[in-house]
């Protein structure tokens, strides 16, 4: 392989990191569904590190990945034995309406599976 | 008679290309992935596949550690499959990843067999690689 052909594929693959990382069009955080909550991926971080949702009953969480990269939102408990809810793995730029079942009232964990250092935590009971 | 002559020199060549191109291609392509899916451990590997991917191929005084690039090559997929497996998310196109990094495996194994002798030729050129290692840090000390 020339030096070309090496500069060729690194170019091609700093294009391909590039895609990834910008994602779709940053703009307004979009508002949260009727009694739920909303986050946001862009640049392979959570656009908040604290989710405030309803304990005891299940809700809506809109997810919105402004990147080419997929992300998805888990729930988790503090122990991180059992996930209370896993959201559907995706690619960006789109967005999901995950139904989250009740979670108890209480402090939680939230991460995306795909890129675990994209966390946060999840007050339950405030929403 | 001729013709015999001709197939024994064109087989061995064409199926020294396919396996090296393949080998290139299904790195190049596990490169791919993984740096579309950003973050930093994503990019880092990345980076892994794609120096080993040039490294397959650069002419020079790499030509003759090729047997050992092909087993890091092997080294460095199966601690990312193993990766995986332990940590990783499951969704579509990290299976993919995972059958294209089997293959890859599959492929090296298959250049290494062929190019490099079978696993009593490679333990040998491992040794002589150690003893000379050993050699020369022993002289420096």
């Amino acid at each position: 392989m020339t030096r070309v052909h090496g500069r060729a594929v690194i170019a091609l693959l700093a294009g391909t990191v590039l895609v990834a990382c910008t994602g779709g069009p940053a703009g307004p955080p979009p508002t949260a569904p009727s009694g739920g909550a909303v986050v946001t991926a862009q640049g392979v971080a959570f656009d908040r590190t604290q989710l405030a949702v309803p304990a005891g009953r299940s809700f809506p969480l809109l997810f919105e990945n402004r990147d080419g990269a997929p992300h998805n939102v888990r729930i988790y408990d503090d122990a991180g034995a059992q996930p209370l809810f896993v959201g559907e793995v995706f690619g960006g730029p789109s967005s999901r309406t995950y139904e989250v079942p009740a979670i108890p009232a209480g402090t939680h964990r939230f991460r995306c599976d795909v890129h675990p250092e994209m966390s946060g935590t999840v007050v339950a009971g405030s929403g | 008679m001729a013709t015999i002559h001709t197939a024994k020199l064109v087989e061995p060549r064409l199926t020294t290309i396919v396996a090296r191109a393949s080998v290139v291609a299904l790195t190049l392509a596990t490169a791919t992935i993984h740096a579309s899916l950003g973050g930093m451990l994503f990019l880092m590997t990345a980076a892994g596949y794609t120096t080993l991917a040039l490294a397959m191929v650069l002419p020079g005084p790499l030509g003759r550690l090729r047997w050992l690039i092909r087993l890091a090559l092997i080294g460095f997929t199966a601690a990312t499959i193993g990766g995986w497996v332990i940590f990783g998310a499951r969704f579509s196109l990290a299976y993919l990843d995972k059958a294209i990094e089997v293959a890859l495996i599959a492929a090296v194994t298959f250049e290494l067999w062929h190019s490099d002798g079978g696993p009593m030729q490679l333990a040998r050129r491992v040794r002589v690689l150690a003893r000379g290692l050993a050699r020369t840090l022993l002289a420096r000390a």
